[in-house]
């Protein structure tokens, strides 16, 4: 038998409607896969779809997952979708279809020796991990008028990861974050829903001008950084493991200011 | 008080250089211990995993805003740079300079919230008055919903002590040092009494408020992540023995969340204190400490199973686990697809969380070596204690001497380099993302 292969945009939405149509089609199906545009690698003995991908079957699938694999599982797929690697929609599918033969579908991410079910984990792992490390070095600074803009360059696809983070943190703030990487911004109004956008729909036009205080906090900033480390215990090694060299490209303590 | 006079004139920076400068001696800058979300009203929120912005040059994370009110003092604890009998350069914050720093370096993510300690500025219930009233406004006036950690003035009235408590999430005061005999002779002004006293009072009504939330969902949270503590090592002559009898103590008798140690830095000279050496703080002593300190909270040791009189010092090349593997090897091999939680949390090379994942994975079928590596166990330690399915990784001798031979090595995980504190703690555990919390 030829083996299905559904090719999908790399996005949420691509990746979950790839899933719907591999799923109608064969959900005992332990050799179908997922390839992205601009990735696919031509295999012999294959069959090719392309998919068409919309909300209505993303949200389909969503619903699956959160029924039939529940919470966890359907937390560790959220992350996985946003990872860097190419299998990602193959191991979510495949998955789908291990957690068919479990007694308790809702313990699929407990088993751990199903190669699927690891790489999802892996990858899940993955991208929280360098979700939080955004979380904790992201700087904003703030531009005329007022407004919190901040730039990340995240391997990893991590905005929808970070955004519930900052928008509960700080309802009140007109902010941007842009990642640079993904050229997506999220944008968050001041008291309303915030949103994404790719560079492709829309440039965002801010003001580039930094604010007339952004310097003063800045400097002050740098000064407690420097007189709250002990002379004694002086370690640079320790703080590039604790803080690797890629994320300070943007922080206002190294440097650009 | 010239002091005052020089103060007016201070700019900001100045003050939080002075301030930020004498706070950094208290090692805790944890953010946390508590989850909480915005209300949509104000800035900020909290989480419990804690979050650290930034490391300084001596890697230690920061998190917190550290800072304190005022360096004045009336005390004079031997060890302290702020001790009244020093001559340093004086400062004070107003409440509403503080409160426009924590809000502005939060708004940028520079921090996680404020950590606010204080020298003792014309007596203990005045000084803590001013914390309150800080407190206060930034709660209040500032809506500031992040994380604030405050400590107790040793000395302050019980009420003082219970108002600040239900506007901040942490709250700590210092132990000093692990006896009372060297509370005595090295901070005359403190006793154990009054440091004990405040801590349980906030033990108590952390008690009392979990009835009342219990009861009333909404009422006021009193200090929800939990009170810790430091003490100061090497500055007096307890053994490590001693030392985390007294944090298991802490822990079983005040329900404490944590307890700092923290490597005794000279900054005065001082005839009661030890004689200055080249050798700089116990930074290895210190990381043991907190090692030693893991295996008590989330790995069911107890004090006594580590050390002994006999034995009362930790092992400079080993970390306190692995010593106690090597000391123990009837124990072990333990066969992976069946020892309990338990037993498999005792073997080097296996943190919590891959103990957790393997008791829940073999469920599905037996586990092998690489299975293991995948879930993050750390094999090249592991395979001297372990069994899969029967089956040793090498074949290997289960002598002591030859396992401390091979798994002694001389690129130790201490994170980076020689002896510091690790507040990641990589050594001991299998997650690099690891903060102290999860099993809070
Ligand atoms: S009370 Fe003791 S430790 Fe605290 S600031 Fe004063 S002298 Fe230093």
């Amino acid at each position: 038998m030829l083996k299905r292969r559904f090719i999908c945009t790399d996005t949420t939405i691509g990746i979950l409607s790839a899933i719907y149509d591999a799923w109608k089609m064969d959900r005992t199906d332990t050799e179908a896969g997922i390839p992205l545009w601009g990735t696919v690698q031509h295999e012999m003995f294959c069959e090719y779809y392309e998919v068409e991908e919309n909300e209505r079957k993303a949200g389909a699938v969503r619903k699956l997952i959160r029924e039939r694999l529940g919470k966890q599982a359907y937390s560790d797929i959220s992350y996985a979708i946003l990872s860097k690697d190419e299998d990602k929609g193959t191991a979510i599918l495949q998955t789908m279809v291990a957690a068919r033969e479990l007694a308790d579908s809702h313990r699929i991410m407990e088993h751990l020796s199903h190669p699927a079910v690891r790489r999802v984990f892996e990858m899940s792992r993955n991208v929280g991990r360098e979700a939080h490390y955004w979380e904790e070095f992201l700087r904003f600074r703030e531009m005329k008028p007022k407004i919190l803009y901040a730039e990340i360059t995240p391997q990893n696809q991590v905005l929808p990861a970070i955004a519930d983070h900052f928008a509960d943190r700080f309802p009140l703030e007109d902010f941007v974050i842009y990642d640079k990487n993904h050229a997506s911004y999220m944008i968050h109004p001041r008291q309303k829903k915030w949103m994404f956008m790719t560079d492709h729909e829309q440039k965002w036009e801010a003001a580039k001008e930094l604010s007339e205080e952004e310097e003063a906090w800045c400097t002050l900033w740098k000064g407690f950084r420097k007189s709250i480390s002990i002379k004694d215990r002086e370690n640079k090694k320790l703080q590039t493991q604790n803080m690797p060299l890629r994320y300070r490209g943007d922080m206002p303590e190294y440097g650009k200011s | 008080m010239q002091g005052v006079r020089i103060q007016q004139e201070m700019s900001l920076f100045e003050k939080l250089n002075i301030l930020s400068d004498a706070a950094k001696y208290d090692v805790a800058c944890t953010s946390s211990g508590t989850d909480r979300r915005g209300d949509g009203k104000g800035i900020g929120n909290c989480k419990a995993a804690g979050i650290c912005h930034s490391f300084s040059a001596d890697g230690r994370c920061i998190s917190l805003l550290k800072i304190l009110f005022t360096n004045e003092c009336i005390f004079d604890c031997k060890y302290c740079i702020n001790r009244a009998s020093n001559d340093v350069k004086r400062a004070s914050f107003t409440p509403d300079e503080v409160c426009r720093l924590t809000i502005e370096f939060y708004r940028r993510n520079y921090i996680e919230g404020l950590f606010l300690s204080s020298g003792v500025l014309k007596s203990p219930d005045y000084t803590m008055r001013l914390i309150y009233e800080t407190l206060w406004k930034l709660r209040q006036e500032y809506h500031f919903q992040g994380y604030i950690h405050v400590k107790a003035i040793p000395g302050a009235s019980q009420e003082l002590i219970q108002m600040t408590g239900f506007l901040a999430d942490r709250m700590s005061v210092n132990l000093e040092l692990p006896t009372a005999e060297s509370l005595r002779k090295l901070a005359p002004h403190k006793s154990r009494k009054n440091i004990l006293g405040p801590m349980r009072l906030v033990q108590n009504k952390r008690e009392e408020n979990k009835q009342e939330i219990a009861v009333y969902k909404h009422a006021p949270r009193f200090v929800p992540a939990g009170q810790s503590t430091q003490m100061i090592i090497g500055a007096t002559p307890e053994s490590d023995y001693q030392i985390i009898h007294v944090a298991e103590s802490l822990y079983q008798k005040f329900q404490l969340k944590r307890v700092f140690y923290s490597a005794f830095i000279h900054v005065n000279e001082d005839a009661s204190l030890p004689a200055r050496t080249d050798e700089g703080p116990p930074l290895l002593r210190e990381h043991r400490l907190y090692q030693a300190d893991w295996l008590l909270r989330y790995y069911h040791f107890s004090a006594s199973e580590l050390l002994s009189e006999k034995q009362p010092n930790f092992n400079v090349l080993l970390d306190p686990k692995c010593d106690w593997a090597i000391r123990h090897l009837e124990w072990f091999p333990v066969e992976v697809n069946r020892a309990d939680y338990q037993v498999l949390l005792r073997v080097p090379g296996i943190g919590y969380t891959s103990a957790r994942r393997i008791v829940k994975a073999r469920k599905f079928g037996s586990l092998d070596f690489e299975d293991l590596r995948k879930m993050g166990v750390v094999l090249k330690r592991a395979l001297y204690f372990i069994t899969c399915k029967g089956r040793m990784m090498y074949p290997v001798k289960m002598e002591q001497d030859y396992i401390l031979r091979n798994i002694l090595d001389p690129r130790e995980k201490l994170p980076g380099g020689l002896g510091e504190m690790g507040y990641r703690q990589l050594s001991l555990f299998d997650d690099v993302n690891f903060r102290e919390v999860k099993a809070e």
